[in-house]
């Protein structure tokens, strides 16, 4: 019997990088268009909740239980209540805008990610749309080179065509501890609670 | 006996039965994710939950008969019928769309974007309508918009599209003399069997429309050239099975929309004239009019003929049909009484007796003339409606000028960005949403509040709010369900219109909740807080149970809150929840919402206390509740109203108190 261990998983980027194709190319082997299955696809208001297993060896298996946040500025505020307990986090790019825009917007995440998240937190770097890459504006070596800077995991995959997904995604699992983080509801009550709700009990009291 | 189903020239349309295979329209006949949702579904149903939850169902049936609209007697069976189909499914003026009745969005399958984009160019190109095709000077008109027109350009020559027009909207003296027809005689098969079709041979409006008020049984022959003739006849009985297509192209535009664009109140003009139930009359009859229209309103024009005709065609569950409509008459004459108002003394609508009737829901016909006024749009009184209306069009007008004139590399690129890219993915799959009219549209209305608002600017979910607006006031333009319309078809002073209406009552709308979208967004936080607040007070078991699993109400009740639970309901049952909302007030977008959404999550309270961490969140984003019918939501809107009821007042008291110190009254625990 393999023994499965899970890990949270959070997925940030400027809006339309191909977040939520990438986790549902991985999560279920489709590429599905924006204009059929938004339901699933644009978590764009809040997030996506999704998970995967993969098998890293006989012995082992890791669970994703992916969170796939909204793109869009506005809901940074947002994106702390996902990140806060990850295990790893997947910071998403588009290999076919020029750098200052969404590989800038990439760094900002790691800087967040770096001040912010669990100091163990597994980062990974990802060029999406490498099918387009006859219409590359940010280099390889650029996003390599800032993720040896910092010390990030990195690749460039499409969603679209599958290429360098399920890779990512293995490399992140063989880099996440061998041993179970600890289990969710412990961390989960450490996190932010809404405010006042410690201090009050159901009362009896009827007028 | 004629070997097609005979039907009259107006309630279909022969290019779409030609041109366009009806089957190009995937309706999946389960909601979307369907897959791994009914998986889920499945293994969520016990049946002992389902049961009490039924029980509970009933108990709020009585609860929803007793509590809503006394006056309405006849309509007890209506709720309490438990068929799950709201009135609303069978009235006229609606498409016969399966999916549309059936209340469940259209989620196209995997080529579903391919489809639609081909229906709309396929549409678009083959239909010259003018109108659709010339352009008003001062609009502004967007670059891909032009090459759209010039596509349509192109597509003249060879149409036929348009002949059948002449019998049904003939000699309306406000309207244009159309091009001169053609029929689809060259080449043309003869319409599959079962198809309904119908076409007119003769190009002449009083004999087409003679043929129209004559009586005998419908007969389709072949005529020497092979071109298709329908006599039609109106008493024919049509067959069960027959499934119209669609109307989506310019014949779906009512001949009345001039005066429907001068005076939304129009429209209750030929509503009176909407009598399902007794047979269509082949000429004026003074008893079907209301006593409170105005005889001015004269003899039914040819545009109300077409209405009735397009509705005899529609309800072929006759016996059904029947009672029904006597009930949804019943409910459309109060409306029109009330939007009447006082028409001796200058008009001048009750506000309050229409957020009455609102409240329960508001017929398809005057949606859209109700919702302008509950939103304070239409001033309620009849002098100043028409100037205001005409200000406010002209106003949104210069607006649009103003900003997009320049080009659009002159806009605020941070803004048209995120706009762009959400535009294509606002309801996608739906055809009204893929076509380039329509998404120009949007974008102009978003572009526009947004840069109007520079506190919260475009925030991602106001798009989907535009939606129901939109598709609502072009209802009152169309004769066609509004989903399956394509906008360019429209004469360009009422798809200005419908932008800019849609525009003002998005305002409106968002006026009331603008805290949801700066930064921060504390409007959501806040009433996401409340909501976990007032869920441990309700379902102190559930609450107890997502604090043990680790669930955050942020998680899922963020977008219940953002988008207005309009990702976890069909557009139908949007628009229905809105009558309720609008008849509430303009806060009810937050608080009575905050009521709907704490009412919605308890309803699964049983299923969701046996579920862990994954199952809740999987659960909750996705909500069995997209083949919801009206009656569902109504149902979750009494219930809403109870919890409001109960605790509205209590919340304010325990805001006052420090420190959110508050005794729970468990008047409502389960």
């Amino acid at each position: 019997m393999s023994r499965t261990t899970s890990f949270k998983l959070v997925l940030l980027g400027e809006s339309a990088v191909g977040k939520s194709s990438l986790v549902l190319r991985f999560v279920r082997n489709e590429f599905s268009d924006f204009r059929i299955n938004h339901r699933v696809s644009i978590g764009f208001a809040g997030a996506a909740f999704l998970t995967q297993t993969v098998n890293l060896d006989d012995n082992t298996a890791v669970k994703f239980e992916i969170w796939d946040t909204a793109g869009q500025e506005r809901y940074k505020s947002l994106a702390p209540i996902y990140f806060r307990n990850s295990n790893a986090a997947v910071i998403v790019y588009d290999i076919t805008q020029p750098p200052e825009t969404s590989f800038e917007k990439a760094k900002t995440w790691v800087r967040e990610l770096q001040r912010q998240a669990d100091p163990g937190i597994v980062i990974m770097l990802v060029g999406n749309k490498l099918d387009l890459s006859a219409s590359r504006k940010t280099s390889t070596e650029l996003g390599k080179q800032f993720a040896d800077e910092e010390g990030l995991l990195f690749a460039e995959a499409s969603a679209k065509s599958g290429e360098g997904v399920e890779g990512l995604f293995m490399e992140i699992a063989r880099k996440l501890p061998a041993n179970p983080p600890p289990t969710r509801t412990p961390a989960s009550r450490q996190g932010v609670r809404v405010e006042g709700q410690a201090e009050e009990t159901p009362s009896a009291c009827n007028c | 006996m004629p070997s097609a189903p005979p039907a009259r020239p107006h309630s279909t349309s022969p290019h779409v039965s030609l041109s366009l295979n009806p089957s190009l329209f995937p309706r999946p006949s389960t909601p979307s994710g369907s897959r791994s949702s009914s998986d889920l579904s499945k293994s969520f149903l016990r049946g002992e939950s389902v049961s009490s939850l039924r029980r509970r169902e009933a108990e709020w049936d009585d609860a929803w008969d007793s509590s809503s609209d006394k006056e309405d007697e006849d309509e007890d069976d209506e709720h309490g019928g438990g068929n799950g189909e709201g009135e609303d499914s069978l009235t006229p003026g609606r498409s016969p769309s399966p999916s549309a009745s059936a209340g469940s969005p259209v989620h196209a399958g995997r080529d579903g974007h391919g489809v639609a984009k081909s229906f709309s160019q396929a549409v678009s190109s083959a239909i010259p309508i003018r109108g659709a095709g010339s352009v008003d000077p001062n609009r502004p008109v967007h670059p891909h918009e032009r090459d759209k027109e010039r596509e349509r350009e192109r597509g003249i020559s060879s149409s036929w599209a348009s002949s059948f027009q002449h019998v049904s909207l003939n000699s309306s003296p406000s309207r244009p003399a159309l091009p001169s027809s053609k029929t689809y005689t060259e080449g043309a098969p003869p319409p599959p069997r079962g198809t309904s079709l119908a076409t007119s041979t003769n190009g002449s409006p009083a004999t087409a429309t003679r043929g129209g008020g004559g009586a005998g049984g419908g007969a389709s022959k072949l005529p020497p050239g092979g071109a298709w003739e329908i006599v039609e006849s109106r008493d024919c009985e049509l067959g069960e099975e027959v499934v119209l297509p669609p109307k989506v192209g310019p014949e779906a535009v009512r001949s009345d929309v001039d005066e429907i664009l001068r005076d939304p109140l129009q429209l209750l003009s030929s509503l009176s004239l909407s009598t399902p139930s007794t047979p269509v009359p082949s000429t004026p009859n003074p008893a079907s009019s209301f006593p409170f229209l105005p005889a001015s309103s004269g003899p039914p024009t040819p545009s109300s003929t077409a209405a009735i005709d397009s509705e005899g065609v529609r309800s072929q569950r006759k016996d059904l049909g029947r009672q029904r409509s006597v009930r949804t008459e019943r409910r459309r004459e109060k409306f029109a009484k009330v939007l009447r108002g006082r028409v001796e003394d200058g008009g001048g609508v009750e506000v309050a007796e229409l957020r009455r009737l609102a409240w329960s829901g508001i017929p398809d016909e005057v949606r859209p003339i109700a919702w302008q006024l509950l939103l304070n749009y239409l001033p309620l009184p009849t002098q100043p409606r028409l100037t205001t209306l005409s200000r406010k069009r002209k106003e949104y007008a210069q607006l649009v000028d103003q900003h997009f004139s320049r080009g659009l590399g002159a806009l605020d690129q941070q803004i048209w960005h995120q706009i762009e890219i959400d535009v294509p993915r606002t309801r996608p799959g739906i055809p009204l949403w893929s076509c380039i009219t329509a998404q120009r549209a949007l974008e102009r209305i978003l572009y526009v509040w947004a840069i109007r608002h520079p506190a919260s600017g475009y925030v991602q979910g106001i798009n989907d709010l535009v939606t129901p607006f939109f598709q609502v006031f072009l209802s009152a333009y169309i004769d066609t369900d509004p989903e399956m319309f394509d906008v360019g078809h429209l004469p360009a002073p009422v798809l200005s219109a419908i932008e800019a209406d849609s525009f003002w009552c998005l305002s409106k709308l968002l006026d009331g909740i603008q805290d949801n979208y700066i930064s921060q967004q504390p409007g959501i936080q806040r009433l996401v807080k409340r909501m976990g607040e007032l869920v441990k007070r309700i379902d102190a078991p559930l609450a107890a149970h997502f604090d043990e699993q680790g669930v955050e109400y942020l998680q899922f009740a963020f977008r219940w809150m953002n988008c207005l639970l309009m990702r976890e309901m069909s557009l139908r049952c949007t628009i229905r929840m809105w009558d309720t909302y609008l008849a509430e007030g303009t806060d009810a977008f937050s608080q009575f919402h905050l009521y709907v959404c704490s009412a919605l999550l308890v309803k699964y309270s049983e299923r969701l206390r046996e579920m862990d961490f994954q199952e809740i969140i999987i659960f909750l984003q996705r909500l069995p509740t997209h083949a919801w019918t009206d009656h569902d939501v109504e149902l979750l809107l009494s219930e809403a109203y109870v919890l409001k009821t109960v605790w509205q007042g209590a919340e304010n008291h325990f805001a006052n108190m420090p420190n959110g110190q508050s005794g729970g009254f468990g008047m409502l625990g389960r």
